[in-house]
């Protein structure tokens, strides 16, 4: 975690903060896998605390794909709520619907192949969104509800991005992960955006967390 | 009986919630590693009974580590601890030579069924 991290979370905090991040994306991988059947791979949940008018440089920074991307935007409301960010290259939609039309049933269904990689876009935000959000929510005892996902930017240029596509807020806390499809190698980046008043009580759900252990 | 345990996870909390789920009173040596890498070596250092491995970590991630402490010794007991249990990462666990895989986060009962696991294979390879 970064400095400014430091300054919002104890270390204890942080580091129980962390290990709900690998249980709550390991878990979704799992779950994910068993939806879609398709090996996930998820990364270790990389979380920075990042004012909202750093947050274009933040994301040119962690992204490492020089051509424009899309994004996939969903809210999520509950105690802890915020914003999640799906990013993937321009291009990956042709892989990920493969991934759900490899017997060709979509072909039947008379919507356009263009309509059809943007649904898939959605589809693949809703799951990926639901079942990382949905862990967190769990293991930190909240009930959290979901806005429809929508393809907030459609080949986007990061470079050329001069301002956020989240709420204004002071800073956001920003958990970003790199997921991969294995039998389409295809990678994206999910980024949550969380604000101020979720972090009063994300830090109390965080020491309860642990303290079931004691 | 196991007398001594590694816990290789680059979580400090996980390990401690690892140690908070050991049956009280326990008698267990307990060495801590904060990553695959470091769980190798501590591993070749100590030699423990049994080890719990988690998978996604920086460094050296789990499945590279478990492979590596079996070829280091075969009869190895490794308990593979994971919240990411998918079908292919069960089976690749268990190809790799694992005991079986523990849920994350556990509890103290799934914890004290892994040491009386990990003591009968143990048991068994000694015999």
């Amino acid at each position: 975690m970064n400095a400014l991290a430091d300054t919002l979370f104890a270390g204890e905090e942080k580091d129980i903060l962390q290990e709900v991040m690998n249980i709550a994306f390991g878990q979704a991988s799992a779950d994910l896998a068993e939806v879609i059947d398709i090996f996930v791979i998820l990364s270790v949940p990389d979380i920075q605390v990042v004012r909202d008018c750093d947050l274009p440089d933040y994301f040119r920074q962690e992204i490492s794909c020089s051509g424009s991307v899309h994004i996939i935007e969903q809210s999520f409301l509950g105690k802890f709520s915020g914003q999640a960010l799906l990013i993937f290259p321009s291009g990956a939609e042709k892989d990920l619907l493969k991934l759900f039309n490899s017997n060709n049933e979509l072909g039947q269904i008379d919507i356009d192949i263009d309509t059809l990689e943007q649904e898939t876009l959605m589809e693949v935000g809703n799951i990926l969104i639901g079942a990382c959000i949905g862990k967190i929510a769990e293991l930190l005892q909240d009930i959290v509800t979901y806005d429809p996902p929508r393809l907030l930017a459609q080949d986007f240029s990061l470079q050329q991005a001069s301002c956020a596509p989240v709420a204004k807020g002071s800073f956001a806390i920003s958990i970003r992960t790199v997921f991969r499809f294995e039998q389409q190698n295809v990678e994206g980046y999910l980024f949550l955006i969380t604000n101020q008043h979720s972090i009063t009580w994300l830090k109390k759900a965080l020491h309860a967390f642990l303290e079931a252990y004691e | 009986m196991l007398q001594t345990i590694l816990i290789v996870d680059d979580s400090p909390v996980a390990r401690m919630i690892m140690k908070k789920c050991l049956p009280a009173g326990h008698n267990l040596t307990i060495f801590e590693a904060g990553n695959g890498q470091q769980g190798v070596e501590q591993y070749e250092r100590h030699r423990p009974d049994l080890t719990f491995m988690d998978l996604t970590m920086p460094v050296m991630d789990g499945f590279e580590a478990l492979r590596r402490i079996k070829q280091i010794n075969p009869q190895a007991v490794v308990i593979v601890a994971t919240a990411d249990i998918q079908e292919k990462v069960l089976q690749r666990v268990a190809t790799f030579g694992a005991l079986y895989t523990l849920k994350k986060p556990p509890t103290k009962e799934a914890l004290a069924q892994a040491l009386e696991r990990g003591a009968a294979a143990l048991q068994q390879v000694s015999s």
